[in-house]
């Protein structure tokens, strides 16, 4: 798959909660095989965006399309699996039984499972009930689920949250690795280090409103574009000159 | 370090389905909670009858004889089952809570969801795995059957199975609505709360339809606990088991909808009020189908055979009015010692209740109180005997019809059974609870 095609498209997506608006015309797109991040601070949306492209929150407005038109239900769930954070499913069950339960569920990819235990350090957790996992276990637990899920794009809230650096570079290793053999995978990370050192490009929220789309090259011109220095090349300087 | 292994077993995401819930109820502590409270309950209610039943046939010297009228399905296995019905409204929407709520709690729902199986589907295998787990608990009435048969009493298959049926049927109720109530509610103690709050409103018509009469008291003929009370009387009513079906699908469909993540909640109410309308609809269409099967051994919903024989002979419509208020207690006696089993016996009568208050205390003074009218083919009968027998005579005289003889044949014997209920108290209250416990200790220990 060619990396500068696109696998979705997002346009005018809103989402309000009462009086608040937490997205508001939010829109850019995915192409495929790349590693898109979705950085901002803490509260700019991220969550509830990748809840409404996961369809586990309705979106007041906007689309999400794909192959030149609007997708909905079937077609949306049969294109991305969204992994969300902090949480525990099916507590009472083993990291093994999670595993098959995907594969066999969702119609995941039985043949990567060791490949994914192994890349994940699973290994000695696949007894353990999920519930009794530590942060970074049920984080890595929570990787493989999605990473064995059959869906070409994978949505990933927060993949970092809650390991150590060491954990964080095996793993952005290991998703880097699957990127590279075909999988889009877009990211929300709020560790804008984090997201400079393994991302192709990125989606910049702010607000509830995307501030910049691009390259950390192409942001930088944004940046400049709206006054900021030229000093500005780096992410953060850029993302502190776009929000 | 264990090895992972690809799932071997090509299986439809139903079965998948179907698998955890089942597996999800197995480690649920509710549920390991309901078997460990069953056992003694059944028992305690088992001993209880069974006690009452040898002294009426004639144990220690008690009123040797009494119990030849007694049917085991009312003296026994009515009180026995009724364990199993305060475990249906107590219980048991607690453990389908957990088990509906619970994807909620985890986060399970959210990744779960993002498969393409309808939410009914969904929603269908976590019925069915509660039910399956119903069905476990209810090996402890059976196992008082087994006792029961051992000490040498008789079992009469039909009017166990609609017994065994009623309360399956009570059961699916419950979970029906704990599944739309977990549906509903952000947490499983507003589910609880919503749950019970339903239970007490079935309550509460019962209680005004007693007082009100009318269609308060068509109405509360399809709550849980009159569902339960027919089936417990060997009595299967089409309408009432089509209705408490619909009741089932209705809390099914409820909770389908709501347990959806991605739908604007203006569409899910829509969706709601359009179900809740076709539900109302099928239910007021079902009301009206009349026909009724007596599984009773005693035909204890019946008139005798040649009773039933002569007033169908009656082709012409028998109208009755009763001069009797709602709360009397002769219009109660009536109601269960004749006009239910006329109205099987003749689906067109016409009964009309007239009072002006519904104690009728104040009434007795007035000329017509207490009064029954007989009115048929411009012919009227009056009468103020409640009884099935009068009733009857009351309907041939204004039918002209020649009462039936020889009923003495058709007359049920009963089954007396003096034998006091020895081990059954070390197998509720013992080995009931020991072996729950230690089943629960090895499930959890071989799914986990």
């Amino acid at each position: 798959m060619h990396r500068s095609m696109q696998i979705l498209e997002v346009r005018g997506l809103s989402k309000r909660f009462g009086s608040i608006a937490a997205l508001t015309d939010v829109g850019f797109e995915v192409r495929a095989g790349e590693v898109l991040g979705l950085i901002g601070p803490n509260g700019a949306g991220k969550s509830t965006l990748f809840e409404c492209l996961g369809g586990v929150l309705p979106g007041d407005n906007g689309e999400i399309r794909a192959g030149g038109r609007a997708i909905h239900g079937r077609e949306r769930s049969s294109l991305m699996f969204y992994v969300p954070d902090g949480v525990a499913p099916w507590p009472e069950q083993s990291v093994r039984w999670a595993l098959d339960f995907t594969i066999g569920f969702f119609g995941g990819r039985a043949d990567m499972l060791s490949q994914v235990v192994e890349e994940l350090d699973l290994g000695r957790l696949l007894r353990q009930r999920i519930g009794t996992l530590s942060k970074g276990q049920r984080k890595r637990a929570m990787l493989a689920i999605g990473l064995l899920s059959p869906q070409p794009a994978l949505l990933i809230d927060e993949p970092f949250e809650g390991l150590d650096l060491r954990q964080s570079r095996e793993i952005a290793a290991a998703l880097r690795g699957h990127a590279t053999q075909g999988r889009t995978l877009f990211l929300s990370i709020h560790q804008i280090a984090d997201a400079a050192r393994f991302c192709d490009r990125f989606v910049l929220l702010s607000g509830g409103r995307v501030r910049g789309e691009g390259t950390v090259q192409e942001l930088a011109a944004l940046a400049q574009a709206r006054g900021a220095s030229k000093n500005s090349g780096g992410l953060e300087e850029v993302f502190l000159a776009l929000t | 370090m264990p090895s992972p292994k690809r799932p071997s077993r090509k299986r439809r995401p139903f079965f998948w389905l179907l698998e955890k819930e089942w597996r999800e109820l197995l480690v649920s502590r509710a549920w390991w909670a309901l078997l460990l409270a069953i056992g003694p309950l059944v028992g305690f209610s088992f001993i209880g009858a069974m006690r009452t039943y040898a002294e009426l046939s004639g144990l220690n010297g008690g009123a040797a004889g009494v119990g030849e009228a007694m049917a085991p399905l009312i003296g026994v296995w009515g009180p026995t089952f009724s364990a199993c019905e305060l475990a249906a409204i107590f219980l048991l929407p607690f453990v389908a809570i957990r088990v509906m709520a619970g994807d909620r709690q985890s986060g399970a729902l959210k990744l779960e969801l993002q498969h393409n199986m309808p939410a009914i589907v969904r929603i269908a295998a976590k019925m069915l795995a509660l039910l399956a787990g119903w069905l476990i608990a209810m090996l402890a009435p059976l196992i008082a059957l087994a006792l029961w048969k051992s000490y040498g009493g008789t079992l009469y298959p039909p009017e166990l199975a609609v017994l065994m049926a009623g309360h399956l049927l009570n059961a699916g109720l419950s979970i029906a609505l704990a599944a739309a109530a977990s549906s509903l509610t952000e947490h499983p103690s507003t589910a609880a709360i919503v749950t019970l709050g339903v239970t007490v409103g079935a309550w509460i018509l019962d209680f005004v339809a007693a007082v009100q009469g009318g269609w308060w008291e068509k109405a509360a003929g399809y709550t849980p606990s009159a569902v339960v009370a027919q089936f417990q009387h060997g009595l299967v009513q089409l309408d009432v088991t089509l209705i408490a079906l619909l009741l089932i699908a209705f809390g099914a469909g409820v909770a389908a909808i709501w347990v959806r993540l991605g739908v604007p909640v203006r569409r899910r109410v829509f969706e709601s009020l359009g179900l809740t309308f076709a539900m109302a609809l099928a239910i007021f269409t079902c009301s009206f189908t009349t026909p009724s099967w007596d599984a009773s051994e005693n035909r204890a919903n019946s008139f005798p055979e040649p009773d039933q024989r002569a007033l169908r002979q009656i082709h012409r419509p028998l109208k009755i009015v009763v001069h009797l208020a709602q709360e009397d207690p002769r219009r109660v006696d009536l109601e269960r010692n004749a006009l239910s089993k006329l109205r099987r016996a003749m689906p067109e009568v016409q009964v009309q209740y007239v009072a002006l208050t519904s104690t009728g205390l104040f009434e007795q003074t007035s000329p017509n109180y207490g009064e029954i009218w007989f009115e048929l083919a411009g012919k009227r009968i009056t009468d103020r005997a409640v009884t099935a027998e009068a009733i009857l005579e009351s309907i041939y005289s204004v039918a002209g019809l020649t009462p039936p003889q020889d009923k003495d044949d058709e007359t049920f014997r009963g089954h007396p059974l003096a034998i006091a209920p020895k081990g059954a108290g070390a197998i509720f209250y013992f080995v009931w609870p020991f072996t729950v416990l230690v089943s629960g200790l090895l499930v959890r220990r071989r799914f986990v």
